[in-house]
């Protein structure tokens, strides 16, 4: 039987497979999934684990995933407030850097493995990969150094501090945030996590200003994946745009695979990247919830159809909303299976 | 002279230099430009201007309409006081996040814009209930609420716009307050406003201004 890490590893070294990798990032479903408040689900490892091995089961794609939700890192960083919701993802309720002197005073943990916030999904990540460890690609996502401070001081103050503030106390939040994000990743790399997105809307000109990007956040970029550091990672820019420097990311970190955000032109991506890297094209999550089966069909069709010239492609989504119907999950799913055979 | 305190003052907000902006702004002042030159010459000119190009292409980013926002909405803030009168005001908006949301950088830009086109602003913050939009809009006499949301289930939940439209119905004020959204989602599903009941829809904060001035002047009509 052909397994999702079979088909990863036919994409990237284009060999031939039944069809293209498929990718779908549900968090927030597994709490549906297993009928509980989001509240409930996410208070244990065991519970997130069990809905991601019954939903890959149950739709059959390629990966499973250990993200809980983004406000994990600020828990790993000190905060102790998240807001739940009924129907969505969970908030960071608390910005722990309030001040300056709450950047010096920020401490990165020595060890994240043994760190209290970490061990939910420490027990998640031990049992995906005891059931499906090597036949299923663990993915975990982790926030850049430049994209970090966000959850910790919130996107205004840090536009504030990136753009106005002391170049000193920003250079010193990047440095501890880089450290934090290297940390981060070998924790769940050494947990069995095999793809890691690296998030970084701060590395897309839809943020920030092509100066700013060249000198400000591929520098930290390159800190962030220092030699060694781009196994198994993949770039994202979240729901921002990246083919204005995927040249630049590939040239300058080495990176191997990208993630398209739903905005970006596949096509144009492709052209630019000629086969260097993986590429995902990623489905417009926001319109899964109302589209019809036919339109989600001509949707998938046009992005693989898009993506798969000259290989080294495999279809994905973003983190999907919660409300997501389920039928057009399975619409989404069927078509991307029927039009990725190759 | 202004000509050139335009084009210096456009050239530092391009570099998102703060210390540049207000250094030029000082010096025309101290030069003898009016300050309602700075404002009416000057700042709204150059926010016209980034609603012009972000209209025509999309290479403006985020960071650029932050830092435009900040910039024009200070040194209005700067100059009103030392305007010869007291400028008009266009209009009134209440504007915050929807429920459960608390994501305000969108926010924040738009009401940076709105006080550089003189359209007085209550900001309600984060995390706003539904019926204190309502509320907060009737006591301000404001024509327009400006509902901002950054993740789905808040855009579309339902104490988020739609709770507002429907207090506004039940309260029968639909001809007198309209209900502008923007955020994320309405960024990658372009019917969403319809979804929720809002009249309108900005694609970004910057472009907001235009769109929040014809809805104002819809309502005066």
């Amino acid at each position: 039987m052909i397994t999702g890490m079979d088909r990863l590893i036919a994409a990237m070294s284009g060999t031939p497979c039944d069809r293209i990798p498929v990718f779908c990032f549900m968090s927030d479903q597994g709490a549906k999934e297993l009928g509980m408040t989001l509240q409930e689900y996410y208070s244990n490892g065991e519970y997130v684990a069990e809905a991601q091995l019954k939903m890959r089961e149950k739709y059959g794609y390629d990966n499973l995933l250990s993200l809980f939700y983004f406000g994990k890192e600020a828990e790993l960083l000190g905060c102790k407030e998240i807001v739940f919701a009924q129907d969505g993802p969970p908030n960071v309720g608390q910005m722990i850097l309030k001040t300056y002197d709450d950047i010096h005073k920020l401490q990165i943990p020595d060890d994240i493995s043994s760190h209290p916030a970490f061990q939910e999904e420490l027990k998640c990540l031990r049992i995906l990969k005891k059931e499906a460890g090597g036949r299923y690609p663990i993915v975990a996502f982790l926030s850049a150094s430049m994209t970090l401070p966000t959850l910790l001081m919130g996107i205004e103050k840090w536009m504030e501090l990136l753009l106005m503030g002391p170049v000193e106390v920003r250079d010193e939040l990047l440095t501890k945030c880089s450290e934090f994000f290297r940390k981060e990743t070998s924790a769940y790399r050494n947990a069995g996590a095999d793809v890691f997105v690296y998030v970084n809307p701060f590395g897309s000109t839809d943020f920030l200003p092509m100066k700013l990007i060249k000198e400000l956040s591929l520098n930290w970029m390159e800190k962030d994946l220092q030699p060694g550091g781009t196994q198994g990672l993949v770039y994202n820019c979240s729901g921002a745009r990246m083919n204005s420097v995927i040249e630049m990311v590939l040239e300058r970190t080495g990176i191997g695979a990208c993630l398209f955000s739903a905005m970006d032109d596949i096509t144009e991506g492709k052209k630019i990247i000629t086969g260097r890297a993986l590429c995902g094209g990623s489905f417009n999550d926001i319109k899964l919830i109302d589209w019809s089966k036919e339109e989600i069909r001509n949707e998938v069709k046009r992005i693989i159809d898009a993506g798969r010239q000259g290989g080294k492609f495999f279809f994905g989504t973003q983190l999907m909303p919660y409300s997501i119907p389920e039928q057009n999950i399975r619409a989404m799913l069927e078509a991307a299976y029927e039009f990725g055979k190759l | 002279m202004l000509q050139k305190v335009l084009e210096e003052f456009q050239e530092a907000v391009y570099d998102t230099d703060q210390n540049r902006v207000l250094e030029i702004v000082h010096k025309a002042i101290d030069n003898g430009v009016a300050a309602e030159d700075v404002v009416f010459e000057i700042v709204i000119p150059i926010l016209e201007k980034a609603i012009q190009s972000i209209s025509e292409d999309d290479s403006t980013c985020l960071s650029q309409m932050f830092f435009t926002a900040q910039i024009a909405a200070a040194v209005t803030e700067e100059m009103i006081p030392l305007f010869k009168q007291a400028p008009k005001v266009v209009g009134c908006v209440v504007i915050g996040t929807s429920s459960g949301d608390f994501h305000g950088l969108g926010k924040r830009i738009v009401i940076g814009c709105l006080k550089a086109m003189m359209i007085d602003v209550i900001d309600l913050g984060l995390s706003v209930p539904p019926e204190r939009f309502v509320d907060e809009a009737v006591a301000n006499k404001a024509q327009l609420i400006g509902i901002s949301s950054m993740m789905v289930h808040t855009a579309r939940g339902e104490n988020g716009c739609l709770k507002v439209r429907q207090i506004l119905k039940e309260r029968g004020l639909e001809e007198q307050i309209k209900i502008i959204v923007g955020g994320a989602p309405y960024r990658y599903d372009h019917e969403l406003y319809k979804v929720v009941q809002a009249d309108a829809w900005t694609e970004n904060a910057i472009t907001s201004s235009q769109i929040i001035k014809d809805l104002i002047k819809e309502v005066q009509k």
